[in-house]
């Protein structure tokens, strides 16, 4: 008979592995040694306990969570929830800076030229890109999914196919640039 | 004339005959009655927190904080951390609540939101654990000896170690196993895999502390 898997021995050690396989374990010397290494560590993970706080922290923790929600909106949420400041001067701004951009820039250098490595790595100190940074900075994962701010299957392939054909080498090169950096 | 209104002439004056009217006091409207929240169960007061109650949620703090805060604590091992921690999750559960539907326990929505909180601040920094002597803690040492209590709190220190230094997911496992003994089910459900994983962390889990405690003094 096989020796118990990893599931068994967890079933094991928690006293829910059945009948058959508990014949096994009982006859296995390697199986009995190993579901009892599991025992013993667990039991001396159980031991460890959390540090009981001041009684005064719960009430603390009350507080402070209490004066938190007091600055959010309402729970129910919904397009309510960013129609506020702090989430739509960010947008706005941002909106602004790409409505500015598409405006300023004449449409050849909208074409993107060849750019190399050292071009690239200057895009990250423009102050504009720099400003974009800072604006998006706070946002994390959680918050973008939550606005609807990932993007869908097989848009990045579309995007790519709009390129242009110098743009679509620019960012060939970048991509290159990239890897090799991350391989170094 | 007689009327059958309650309405009669009171400004007639006095001996002659005719309508009198008596001023009924209109009562006070009704105050709607506000309903206690305090014997509310977990769905209602989440109900009554998304129509704006904050009594509400803050009965939901009351009843969650020690399981939410023990939580982080076992993922950050000390309690400055573990505070900011429950505060967090308590303030996305908040954020969240109207995502709520109500198909898991409310307890098991909170744990999900506290162990992303926390594995998402411990990818970001480890931070240090508790000193064995902190001032923020009770620990009444008079039953045993002090040398006692010191040497079981350096191995609780070790042992707090090397589960900090377990991967996210076995880690996660190994906590709400071994300490919120909740099901391989319940933890698949929080952590979004499946039972068999769940069994497989949790193997991985104490394998990898045995040896992590084995190569300690």
């Amino acid at each position: 008979m096989t020796h118990l898997t990893s599931d068994e021995l967890i079933d094991a050690v928690e006293g829910t592995l059945d009948e058959a396989r508990q014949q096994h374990l009982d006859t296995c010397g390697g199986c009995r040694q190993q579901a009892a290494d599991l025992a013993s560590v667990l039991g001396e993970a159980l031991a460890v306990a959390v540090p009981e706080p001041s009684p005064l922290f719960w009430e603390h923790l009350s507080q402070r969570v209490r004066t938190v929600i007091a600055a959010e909106p309402p729970a129910a949420g919904g397009w309510g929830s960013w129609l506020r400041w702090p989430v739509l001067a960010p947008i706005a701004a941002l909106a602004l800076i790409v409505l500015a951009l598409a405006v300023a820039l004449p449409r050849e250098a909208r074409v993107a030229p060849e750019v190399t490595t050292s071009e690239a790595s200057d895009i990250r100190v423009d102050d504009r890109f720099a400003l974009v940074a800072d604006l998006v900075g706070d946002f994390d994962w959680e918050t973008a999914v939550s606005a609807g701010l990932t993007v869908a299957p097989g848009a990045a392939d579309r995007a790519v196919l709009e390129l242009t054909a110098l743009e679509q080498q620019a960012l060939t090169r970048l991509l290159q640039a990239e890897l090799t950096r991350a391989k170094s | 004339m007689t009327h059958g209104s309650a309405v009669r002439n009171a400004w007639a004056p006095a001996g002659t005959t005719g309508w009198t009217v008596t001023v009924v006091k209109p009562t006070a409207p009704e105050t709607a009655a506000v309903t206690s929240v305090d014997g509310m169960d977990d769905a209602t007061l989440v109900a009554a927190s998304i129509e704006g109650r904050r009594d509400a949620f803050d009965v939901i703090v009351e009843r969650h904080r020690r399981t939410v805060y023990q939580v982080c604590y076992r993922f950050v091992s000390n309690h400055e951390d573990a505070s900011d921690l429950s505060q967090e999750s308590f303030v996305r559960a908040w954020r969240g609540l109207k995502t709520f539907k109500g198909q898991s326990a409310l307890s098991t929505w909170l744990y999900r939101i506290a162990v992303n909180v926390c594995l998402n601040r411990v990818s970001v920094k480890t931070p240090p654990t508790d000193p064995i002597e902190s001032s923020d803690h009770f620990e009444d040492t008079r039953v045993e000896g002090a040398q006692t209590a010191l040497l079981r709190e350096e191995r609780a220190a070790t042992v707090r170690k090397a589960i900090a230094s377990l991967p996210k997911k076995q880690r996660a496992t190994l906590i709400l196993r071994t300490y919120h003994d909740l099901s391989h089910q319940q933890i698949a459900d929080i952590l979004g895999s499946s039972v068999g994983a769940t069994k497989a962390n949790f193997f991985h889990a104490l394998a990898n502390l045995k040896k992590l405690l084995g190569s300690e003094p």
